[in-house]
């Protein structure tokens, strides 16, 4: 039937496994609830919605976590996960800031997704991913809890990101056997968004990020692409619940071509000829913002810079945030691959 | 039980390495259960088609919507998907302008109820939760100048991570009963500490932490100065305990929830009773006394019975408080009773001393005060059961709990120890956002002694036998009770009270019906609302009451 006022979910539904259909749908009914159609947004029902997790000291699946408050005054807080080494039950606090060992560890910077409005380093379908990430690639992961939209706009995510990138470049106790901490980037949605505007700060300081990791980036513009009006409502996501979520990060009085929302577009700045990190760039093909997706990378690509692409063919959104489908494996593998090429 | 043992549950994969344990029931998801969601496997295609019908519903009535969106709406258990939904669509079948080719819905009602899917589940228990020693602070707050700012936070730092080093393998060496290393140990903690800035941060706590150690190590018989009866008088923990209650929000947060929950049961009920297990100075009681008064209808005629210690001095502390608030309902035309029963311990109060009547709802109303009862004696029922049974006979309407959300009740010194290092460091660091004194010293005391207790303290002497909420999920439901859900509106209200009178960094969260109050994202108390399960023996489904209770009638 073709009423207006139809609501077709059988597509999205032939696509995902049916644990995924239900967590998604569930976020995109409790994130219609929350944002106001004047611009505001619900953030006492968020948090309460919101299942949260405890960081744990006690390692479980050989991985624990702890929080590190790095400014009381915003609420600025990391998560860090760490493998467990050996067999002890008991870790020490003083084990949480224990030299890494390895020859090369590599450390992720993570920024949680939520199109700048939702989740918080300690969601629950975050600390998982966080978790799953660590015993993959081996690696230390930093789950940032900036700020968010639309209290805190921009440049505030880009602020407190830029925050926790210097303090985990000056953790002795992060720093490889080369005495150098090996940092990557890494966020899915507006997260990915953030790797971007963060990677570009350290540019010019003597903060090195060896790369950028971007799941599925939030980035957009004021034209409306292909992919937003031939894919609009019918994998979770609305070109209208998009445009909501800009207006709530961007200034008041600025349009999708402001640089956080559109790097590539006219009021971008020019990545030619500077020492941007190699990007890891993955597509989700059921995704309404795709083609400002592929527009990153192509722009990544034609300034010059070391971009890997990796289209997946009948993904959706959150693809990644449960462990129950193929692209998950792909995506972790190529991670994997990406932060220990150079172990 | 090793609770970190990974269980497949039927039809899905764990591969979750969440912090959530896996030792869930079978069946539900294990996926979506890392995601901290809880649906049966065999209900998913079903909790589908109810997303799918609320979906229909919010596309197809865009006003009622916004409504649903509003502050009226109350939310319940987020974690329970399926009775979540399904209360949001009954609220779209009570507004006028429905299509008329939405399917009759069941006959869910919304709270403040009961989810009835979540009842007497041995819970996935919710693994200790450790927060890291807080060393960047300790620099921040000596008023630094930025530039020198890293030098000094780095020999904090290492002054600070050796505290620490020397603090666990001194009580490792205490556990393991090798007594003279664990005194020098003390010693070359005390000379760290004349180095190292003890008025805040790492170096506070450690000092007081130090302090419990040497009492256990060099003084285990005095340790009863922080144990329970006889000890500190009654006026300095009731003293104590009122400048904890204004230094920092946790009391607050617990008196201000458990009203709010205990209101909500009183609704509809002319004659009412407050059990209230550790009456203090009675600050709890005005906020409810007023609500009543302004509940619309009218006020019911309100009983309050105050459980406390006995006064030794010829003071009856009890009467004093009970007649203040007899005042206060005066004004605002609340018949109000009280009765005061003085008890050393509440596993000596007998439910006959309470003279509760059939015919009035009851609250029981617990702050702190479960944990307690958790020593236990081999010659002795432990006194848990003993009150836990006769308040499940007495068939409140509500039981409110509040409880420190810790586990220090660990039977390993060590891993009491470790716990409520982390506890208390985070607590106190909350605290150093206070900036009212006496108060905050006072608080700091009240802090303290409870630290002396739980690690220089053993047997019946230790009575901070603090366990997090997933334990007492269990130790509830077996005892008979289940859950009453707190709602969202009580976790706005709660948040909004934090914003007036608490500094940034408190939050709350929402925990499968309860809600707890921490410090950036640790929780360190839990509030939970629990009603006794009806006795299934009885033919009413009515909880037999102990024949003392109703014969004095």
């Amino acid at each position: 039937m073709a009423g207006s006022n139809e609501v077709n979910l059988n597509e999205s539904k032939m696509v995902v496994p049916l644990n995924t259909w239900v967590l998604i749908s569930n976020f995109k009914l409790a994130y219609n609830l929350l944002r106001r159609p004047d611009g505001t947004f619900n953030r006492h029902l968020a948090e309460f919605l919101d299942r949260k997790v405890p960081a744990n000291a006690k390692p479980v699946d050989g991985v624990f976590s702890f929080d590190v408050v790095l400014d009381r005054s915003t609420g600025l807080y990391i998560r860090i996960y760490r493998l467990a080494h050996g067999e002890e039950p008991q870790l020490n606090i003083a084990d949480l800031e224990k030299p890494v060992t390895a020859e090369v560890v590599p450390v992720i910077v993570f920024f949680h997704g939520g199109s700048f409005a939702h989740s918080s380093a300690n969601s629950a379908i975050y600390d998982a991913l966080c978790r799953r990430l660590v015993g993959i690639c081996k690696a230390v992961v930093v789950s940032v809890n900036y700020r968010r939209a639309p209290e805190n706009r921009y440049p505030c995510a880009y602020d407190d990101g830029w925050a926790a990138l210097k303090w985990v470049s000056s953790r002795s106790w992060l720093q490889s056997k080369d005495s150098k901490v090996h940092i990557y980037l890494a966020g899915d949605s507006s997260g990915g968004n953030i790797v971007h505007h963060v990677a570009f700060r350290a540019v010019e300081s003597d903060i090195e990020v060896l790369g950028n990791i971007l799941l599925n980036p939030m980035f957009g513009g004021l034209e409306r692409t292909e992919s937003e009006t031939r894919l609009d409502g019918k994998y979770f996501v609305t070109t209208r619940d998009r445009d909501w979520y800009w207006r709530a990060y961007l200034p008041e009085g600025e349009d999708r071509d402001h640089p956080a929302c559109n790097p590539f577009g006219p009021k971008g700045k020019s990545l030619e000829g500077i020492k941007f990190p190699k990007s890891l760039v993955v597509v989700a093909s059921l995704d309404l913002i795709q083609d400002w997706q592929l527009a990153y990378a192509k722009g990544l690509e034609k300034a010059g810079q070391v971009v890997k692409l990796l289209y997946l063919e009948q993904a959706t959104v959150g693809f990644y945030l449960l462990p129950n489908n193929n692209h998950f494996y792909t995506v972790m593998d190529e991670i994997n691959n990406f932060v220990c090429s150079d172990c | 039980m090793s609770p970190y043992e990974s269980a497949t549950s039927a039809g899905s994969s764990s591969g979750s390495s969440s912090a959530y344990s896996s030792t869930k029931p079978a069946d539900i998801d294990g996926l979506l259960a890392g995601a901290g969601y809880k649906v049966r496997s065999s209900d998913l295609r079903h909790v589908a088609q109810r997303l799918e019908r609320l979906e229909t519903a919010m596309v197809n009535s865009p006003v009622e919507l916004s409504q649903l969106a509003s502050s009226d709406t109350v939310h319940y258990n987020p974690s329970d998907i399926g009775s979540w939904v399904d209360s949001l669509l009954s609220e779209f079948n009570h507004t006028p302008s429905l299509p008329s080719d939405l399917p009759d819905l069941p006959g869910i009602v919304v709270g403040p109820g009961i989810s009835p899917t979540v009842i007497n589940e041995a819970d996935a228990t919710w693994m200790d939760h450790d927060a890291p020693q807080q060393q960047q602070q300790s620099a921040q707050s000596l008023g630094i100048p930025p530039n020198q700012l890293t030098v000094v936070t780095a020999m904090e730092e290492d002054s600070g991570i050796r505290l620490v080093h020397l603090l666990m393998t001194c009580a490792e060496s205490v556990q393991r009963g090798e007594f003279s290393l664990a005194g020098s140990l003390i010693d070359d903690m005390q000379s760290l500490l004349r180095r190292v800035n003890t008025t805040c941060g790492i170096g506070k706590v450690a000092g007081y932490f130090i302090d419990a150690l040497s009492r256990r190590i060099f003084t285990p018989q005095a340790s009863g100065l922080f144990g329970g009866s006889g000890s500190a008088s009654a006026y300095e923990n009731e003293l104590l305990y009122h400048h904890f209650y204004e230094a920092c929000p946790y009391l607050k947060f617990a008196h201000f929830t458990a009203n709010q929950a205990i209101l909500e049961a009183f609704d509809g009920h002319d004659c009412v009773h407050v059990i209230d297990f550790n009456l203090m100075h009675g600050l709890q009681w005005p906020a409810l006394i007023q609500a009543l008064a302004l509940r619309p209808g009218g006020p019911p005629l309100l009983r309050l019975t105050g459980i406390g210690p006995p006064s030794p001095d010829g003071r009856d502390s009890l009467r004093e408080i009970g007649l203040r608030l007899a005042e206060l309902a005066r004004s605002v035309n609340v018949r109000f009773a009280f009765r005061g029963v003085a008890a050393q311990r509440l596993e000596d109060v007998k439910p006959w001393m309470l003279q509760v009547n059939s015919k009035e709802a009851v609250a029981v109303n617990s702050i702190l005060q479960l944990h307690r009862l958790l020593g236990s004696d081999p010659n002795r029922s432990p006194p848990i059961e003993i009150v836990l049974g006769w308040i499940r006979q007495l068939n409140p309407k509500i039981m409110t709990v509040i409880e420190h959300e810790a586990n220090h009740n660990q039977p390993g010194f060590m891993d009491r120890f470790t716990e409520s290092l982390y506890y208390y460091s985070t607590m106190f660091d909350s605290l150093e956002a206070c900036t009212l004194q006496p108060e905050k010293a006072l608080a700091e005391i009240y802090i303290q002694r409870e630290i002396c207790n739980v690690v220089s303290c053993e047997g019946s002497a230790r009575l901070e036998r603090h366990e997090p909420l997933a334990k007492w999920r269990s130790r509830l439901g077996q005892a008979g009770f289940r859950p009453l859900h707190l709602g969202s509106n009580a976790f706005k209200q709660a948040s909004m009270l934090l914003t007036l009178f608490s500094a940034e960094g408190y939050c709350v969260e929402e925990n499968e019906g309860c809600l707890t109050l921490g410090w950036h994202s640790r929780p360190l108390i839990s509030a939970s609302a629990w009603q006794a399960v009806p006795d299934a023996n009885s033919p009413l489904g009515i909880v037999n009451h102990h024949h003392n209770n109703h014969n004095a009638l």
